[in-house]
Parts: C-alpha cells; sequence; structure tokens
C-alpha cells in the first residue's frame, strides 16, 4: 500500500516543474493520511539517495522537486549549453543578506548596515526576482520596504527562512572562527 | 558672593572668582581679557570654560576679538609666540562656542530621533558578512544542481526578460527566410490566390490554437514565398493593431508571436 502511494508521490513530483508543496499532495490525495504521505515521502527521499540515480528528491522553498545530483553539473551543462556560472556579485549577495535578516526593511536601513548606498544591488535583486516591493514603512517619507522573494528560497536551495541561522547562531559562529 | 567682579554670583560664580583670584596671582604679563563678567588672561578664561565653571554661551567672543585686534593695532611690536598662543586659544574657544551653537543631529526632528532605535536592532557587518559567505556556498551547491525548471524557464536573470521586437528584427528575420526559401524552392508554382483577409484570420486561429508561434518556423511552413510574404505583411498588420505581440527571448534569439491577452479589439466587436 505505502509503495503505490510512494509511487504516486513519485509520479506527481516528477511532473511538476514548481516544487510540489506537501498541502498540494494532500489536495491531490485526499484519501490518504497526512502521515503516510509524509511517510511515504520520505521513504522516497531516502530510497533516491541511497540508490545509484542521478537524481534526487530535493526540499526546496516549502516542497519536493527532482533535481540532478550535484556531480552530474558538467554534463548537463553540455547538455544545456551553458559554460558560464551565474553568480550574484558580493554586493548583490550583501544587499540581500541584510533584507534576509531584516525584512521588512528600507533602503536606509541596508545603508545602514552595509555603509554604502545600495540602489544598484536592489535593482539587480528585484531584476532577478530574489525579492520584492512589500508596501511603504509608515515613516517620514513612506520609504519602500523590501522582503525576500520565494525565489529567493528556491535559488539558495533554502525550504524556508528558519533554515538560515539565526542571529545568535551567526554569533557563535563568528566566535568560533576567531577562536 | 563677597566677590564684586561677579555681577551674577551664585554658587557657580562663587568657585569661578575663587579660582580666578587664585590663577590670577601668577604674573599677567599677557594680554588681559575684560569681560562684563570675566576679567583675566585667554588661557584662565580657557580652563574655566573647560571646567564648565563658566558658561560660554556668556562669553562674548566677537568683543574679545575686536578688543584683541585693537590691542595688537596699538602695540609697535609684538611678541610672537605669545601672541600665536593667543591665537591659538581664540581659536579653541571660537570652535568650543561654534560646537554649542550648532544644531545637534537630536533636536533638528523627533522623527529621525524615533527611527534610531530601530537601527540598534540591525546585525552588525560582520554578521551580514558571515551570512554572505553562507549564501556563497549555498548557491555555489545550488548551480551544481539541476531542477527541470530550469529548461521551461531560462537562468535567473534572463527569466522572463523578453524583448519585444522592433520592426527592423522582424524584417531581418525575414530576409534570412526568404533567402534561404528563395534558394530552397526551384519550382514556383502560380495558382490559388490568398487574400490578406484570409491569412489574417488564419494566424489568428492558428495563434487561438497553438497559443504561440515560432515567427520564422510559421513563415517556413507557407507553402510558397508568395504565402509567406503575405503571411509577413499579415503579422505586421496584427502588430500594428496590437493584435498580436511578437517578443523575443534573448538566449535563443528567435522571434515568437503571441495574441495579446490584453486588447480585447477583436472580442469586443
Amino acid at each position: 500500500m505505502t509503495d503505490h502511494l510512494k509511487s504516486v508521490i513519485e509520479a506527481l513530483i516528477f511532473i511538476s516543474v514548481e516544487p510540489l508543496t506537501l498541502d498540494r499532495l494532500q489536495e491531490v490525495l485526499p484519501e490518504d493520511a497526512a502521515a503516510d504521505i509524509e511517510l511515504a515521502l520520505q521513504q522516497l527521499i531516502d530510497e533516491y539517495e541511497a540508490g545509484r540515480q542521478a537524481i534526487r528528491v530535493t526540499r526546496s522553498a516549502g516542497g519536493h522537486i527532482f533535481s540532478t545530483k550535484p556531480e552530474f553539473d558538467p554534463f548537463v551543462r553540455r547538455l544545456l549549453q551553458i559554460e558560464r556560472r551565474k553568480r550574484l556579485s558580493g554586493q548583490a549577495l550583501e544587499t540581500l543578506s541584510a533584507i534576509a535578516y531584516h525584512q521588512p526593511v528600507t533602503q536606509a536601513e541596508i545603508a545602514a548596515i552595509r555603509g554604502v548606498d545600495s540602489s544598484h544591488s536592489l535593482h539587480t535583486l528585484l531584476d532577478n526576482k530574489l525579492i520584492k516591493i512589500a508596501g511603504r514603512k509608515e515613516a517620514p517619507g513612506r520609504p519602500l520596504l523590501y522582503r525576500t522573494a520565494d525565489k529567493f528560497l528556491a535559488y539558495f536551495g533554502l525550504n524556508a527562512l528558519e533554515d538560515l541561522p539565526s542571529a545568535d547562531e551567526l554569533k557563535k559562529l563568528l566566535e568560533e572562527g576567531n577562536s | 558672593m563677597s566677590d564684586e567682579r561677579d555681577p551674577n554670583p551664585g554658587p557657580d560664580r562663587a568657585a569661578d572668582s575663587s579660582a580666578a583670584s587664585e590663577a590670577g596671582e601668577q604674573p599677567a604679563d599677557g594680554y588681559q581679557i575684560k569681560l562684563q563678567n570675566f576679567e583675566g588672561p585667554l588661557d584662565l578664561l580657557l580652563y574655566l570654560i573647560k571646567k564648565k565653571k563658566v558658561q560660554i554661551h556668556d562669553i562674548p567672543i566677537a568683543v574679545i576679538t575686536r578688543e584683541y585686534l585693537e590691542y595688537l593695532g596699538d602695540r609697535k611690536a609684538i611678541n610672537i609666540d605669545r601672541e600665536a598662543e593667543f591665537l591659538l586659544m581664540a581659536a579653541l574657544l571660537i570652535y568650543i562656542k561654534s560646537q554649542t551653537l550648532l544644531p545637534r543631529e537630536q533636536v533638528v526632528d523627533p522623527e529621525v530621533e524615533l527611527q534610531r532605535p530601530s537601527m540598534d536592532h540591525l546585525l552588525p557587518y560582520d554578521r551580514i558578512k558571515a551570512v554572505v559567505a553562507l549564501l556563497r556556498d549555498k548557491e555555489d551547491e545550488q548551480s551544481q544542481i539541476w531542477k527541470r525548471s530550469a529548461l521551461t524557464a531560462p537562468l535567473p536573470d534572463q527569466d522572463l526578460d523578453l524583448v519585444e521586437v522592433s520592426l527592423f528584427d522582424l524584417a531581418e528575420s525575414f530576409f534570412t527566410m526568404m533567402k534561404r526559401k528563395q534558394a530552397d524552392t526551384a519550382q514556383v508554382f502560380k495558382g490559388k490566390e490568398i487574400s490578406m483577409a484570409d491569412k489574417t484570420n488564419e494566424i489568428v486561429t492558428t495563434l487561438q490554437a497553438r497559443g504561440v508561434l515560432d515567427f520564422l518556423d510559421y513563415l517556413w511552413e507557407q507553402e510558397s514565398l508568395e504565402e509567406a510574404l503575405i503571411s509577413f505583411f499579415c503579422l505586421l498588420e496584427l502588430i500594428k493593431a496590437r493584435v498580436v505581440i511578437a517578443v523575443q527571448e534573448q538566449l535563443f534569439n528567435t522571434i515568437k508571436v503571441w495574441l495579446r491577452k490584453d486588447t480585447p479589439a477583436k472580442d469586443e466587436e
């Protein structure tokens, strides 16, 4: 019974281009208990991870999706003819980090953290849909507020914002690094 | 309180004048300042101000400097060292007073004051740097993992990075195709006549069925050069009438044609 459920989930994830969430799975499989679905999903993940398959079930942005394992990257690149590895600039990454930890946040606050103007980085990040505008702050000048977008999680392979280390954990990390 | 030089006696003032008289015991050979509430050498005044025994607001610097310049003007010879010292102290005095006169940030705007505390919650820069390093690792990790979405949507910044093409792009594509087709068709059959109206309808119907057309492929599919030419003009007309939109995906450099969703031009009529 579980094997069948596992196969069904496998098929559904296979056909999904965007991460398939548990909620969505539950909608598609109303007869199955949430616990069964979760169990079958976990078994599926483990099987792919342990097996010789070149693909795995990855948790991403709150859902599950098939992805290739890292060792096949060179071959996929050859197939897709994508040679250049695209990376965000250091500036953009810094701005993004500031937003991730302080959202919703204004440009002035980002500038206060980084000590430099961040308008160019903000544009890059908005263009790449890694951040979004989340209204205006009720403060003098009613400045725009920025938040990370869903694509932020997917881009960095995070499942939720909580996957990022907390401010205190960061402090500990830094102290360990120094000692 | 017995001090007669002090016009407005108070506990502080009393302390002032006692200090003043103490210091005043040294032979005052330099220039002496005479003000309503202070009399003595400049270094003493500076000392008292620094010790907060004298309020700098009560000291009229303009008077001090004016009288000093008059004094200098009357002198036949000056002791450079001593006057330089005076200048230094006077400059210091002016600096101190200017600092107290300039508006402080806190008093400028109470709203700015309100925003201040929120800045204290911000992560220190070194922690942001740690996050950057972490995200960079994750980014590198992710760049080696491929999902099927990589096929449907091009790379991050090319996502939806579509460019509406100009007439020149269309024409260029068309002429490239025409050259190929010309070389291809050895025989030209003259036969059925195609009207623009028919062709336009055909394009719209095809678009409705297929959703999207590859501009070049579509022209290529046409039976003859003539038909391709008519199709091209029809497409131009449709673009002009804003019924369809021609868009180029930068990555692959082919022009695609969509029905415009935002123009109900046809439906409304």
